[in-house]
């Protein structure tokens, strides 16, 4: 586990004690930093020269036990705030039952998710993914679709179980993949899937390059919920584009940094979204996008 | 040297002035006076213009064998350009849809002839406005701070319906009440950008939102329709006034009569109608009536 203190340091000279502000992000996932990223941005800008705050950030591997050390370590650093981006890493947060303060940002519909406490807020996202389904099947046939999701991940089990419903009212059979360590990455050998959808699952995008090789292998095209940012060849992506979620967690930090209750803050779930083409990868699979399918893109990686 | 002539000749002088002075003073319409042999006409791009292009060669094929006139056929880079492209092209008439058919008849002049009926036994059109049902926008207070996707500014469904909504709810600056606005250039993207959250209210042409919910149940059961406009003619064959009377009623009458004989049922088929109708400028005035009230008070562009 990697523990890093970082500092934003106020202007002002006699600046009060600083405040400890706890993050928890989940591995080393491209989605993640950019929210964290862009959080940091929006607290810099907002306590601009008037606090002194101190960031200690927790980047467990995903599995339980490395979330749940995560937040029992902040919890010691007697944090002023705990900030957690992902489903696990929240809930993690959350079953320590501490006193401190949680935002959180990046859950998929946080509404539904077991995140609901007196003591946390924070932001999520939804993606339509019945548009994925539409997508791919302007694309080629789909008879059957592999769903990519983490059984220890539960925002992506209600991903997987909305997809299974939107696909089987189409009468698309469906191939359950779970994702719960790297030996799971070996069951995409011999998928048999004419397409693939990976839910937002941290630890399926931590071995993002891997499962795009093999499905490669397999003439497989994937779809998305999170950017493909590093451009590992996942054919399109619908996600919601994270810096807004870095920015509201931000704010809703400053709030309760300056005294108001998480209680007394409104969760809130972005919907806004791009859809990005790749295709580069499309050639790779013998996939030609439509020209009615390309003007839909909000960007086409060539 | 002194100029004598014959009776004779001076007949034949007398004569070609005589011609000369009765043509100078009365000049008759060029299209009147010459036999027309071809007629070019436009057609507005719709979402797959291939497909569309297709159904309108058939129909250009059996006017052209009616008439005796050669039917030509050009599309328009985009919607909008009817007046332009009239002048440019010099085109004889254009299938247009009722925003454009609306500029046209007012500043053109041009003569609204007839209007396909569809599949689903309409020649009208409507705008919808809608958005995701989960989006928890129910009417126009919820839309402010959202992002709206129109189609094109020169539709009545994808544009100028919307606006004309919200000024009647008192929204007068688009700019001012929505976080973005953009043109998605089609009603099929308009609607498929609403279905992915791409943008959170759309606005976009009944018949293609219908045809597209027939095809996929799925979006008639994520997108819910907020409002809709008055229906107006979808599409109208309108022909420059320049093109002899005669023509244009025969061109009209083949139109109307396509559905009472064999070949011209079979070329409907294929074009996707059901028959002709006839059509009337008085259809039109809503429109103009719309686009006097909206585009006189509402700030547009500059976003």
């Amino acid at each position: 586990m990697l523990l890093c203190t970082l500092f934003i340091l106020g202007a002002a000279p006699d600046s009060h004690a600083a405040k400890k502000i706890g993050v928890i992000m989940t591995g080393d996932i491209p989605y993640y930093n950019a929210i964290h990223n862009s959080f940091i941005a929006e607290l810099n800008r907002k306590f601009a020269g008037t606090e002194k705050i101190e960031i200690i950030l927790q980047r467990p591997f995903p599995n339980p036990i490395s979330w749940s050390n995560a937040a029992r370590k902040l919890i010691a650093f007697e944090v002023d705030l705990i900030v957690t981006y992902g489903s696990p890493a929240t809930e993690a947060a959350i079953f320590e039952k501490s006193r401190i303060p949680i935002v959180y940002a990046g859950i998929y519909e946080p509404e539904q998710a077991p995140v609901k406490s007196r003591n946390a807020t924070g932001c999520g996202f939804k993606v339509p993914l019945s548009s994925i389904l539409r997508y791919f099947k302007r694309l080629k046939t789909i008879d059957t679709m592999g769903i990519i999701f983490s059984s220890i991940e539960e925002d992506t089990v209600r991903q997987y179980e909305t997809m299974q419903n939107l696909a089987a009212q189409q009468n698309i059979k469906i191939k359950k993949i779970d994702i719960r360590s790297p030996n799971d990455i070996e069951k995409l050998k011999t998928v048999n899937s004419d397409a693939v959808f990976l839910t937002g699952s941290s630890l399926a995008h931590l071995w993002l390059e891997d499962i795009i090789r093999l499905l490669d292998n397999q003439s497989i095209p994937v779809a998305d919920i999170l950017p493909d940012i590093s451009e590992a060849g996942v054919l399109m992506t619908l996600y919601q584009p994270s810096a807004s979620q870095g920015v509201m967690a931000a704010e809703m930090a400053w709030q309760i940094l300056l005294g108001t209750k998480p209680s007394g803050i409104a969760v809130y779930t972005f919907r806004d979204t791009e859809l990005v083409f790749n295709k580069a990868e499309a050639k790779n699979l013998g996939i030609n996008f439509p020209i009615q399918l390309l003007i839909e893109a909000t960007r086409i990686i060539e | 040297m002194k100029f004598s002539s014959r009776p004779e000749s001076r007949f034949l002088r007398y004569l070609i002035i005589f011609l000369l002075i009765c043509f100078s003073a009365a000049p008759i319409p060029v299209s009147a006076f010459q036999q027309q042999k071809e007629i070019l006409l436009g057609v507005e791009p719709e979402h797959n213009i291939f497909d569309q292009m297709e159904r309108y060669r058939f129909l250009a094929s059996y006017l052209s064998d009616q008439l005796g006139v050669k039917i030509k056929l050009t599309i328009m880079s985009r919607y909008g350009e009817v007046i332009k492209r009239f002048k440019t092209l010099r085109l004889d008439g254009a299938f247009l849809t009722s925003y454009t058919a609306t500029m046209a008849i007012k500043q053109l002049h041009l003569e609204p002839i007839a209007n396909p009926v569809n599949l689903a036994g309409e020649s009208t059109s409507q705008g919808y406005i809608f958005v995701r049902k989960d989006s928890g926008i129910r009417g126009m207070i919820d839309m402010k701070g959202g992002n709206i996707v129109f189609v094109d500014p020169a539709t009545m469904e994808g544009y100028l319906f919307p606006l004309a909504y919200l000024l009647q709810y008192g929204v007068n600056d688009i700019n001012v009440f929505f976080n973005q606005y953009y043109f998605s250039g089609s009603h099929a993207s308009a609607i498929y950008s609403v279905l992915d959250g791409r943008a959170d209210i759309g606005s976009a042409k009944n018949t293609v939102f219908d045809q597209m919910v027939k095809n996929d149940p799925s979006i008639g059961n994520e997108l819910e329709i907020i409002a809709k406009s008055p229906k107006v003619p979808e599409v109208t064959l309108c022909i420059s006034t320049a093109i002899a009377p005669d023509l244009r009623k025969r061109l009209s009458d083949t139109l109307l009569n396509m559905d009472k004989n064999e070949a011209g049922k079979k070329v409907l088929q294929q074009f996707k109608a059901l028959r002709f109708t006839k059509a009337n400028k008085e259809s039109f005035a809503v429109i103009e009536r719309m686009a006097q009230d909206v585009l006189g008070s509402l700030t547009v562009h500059g976003k």
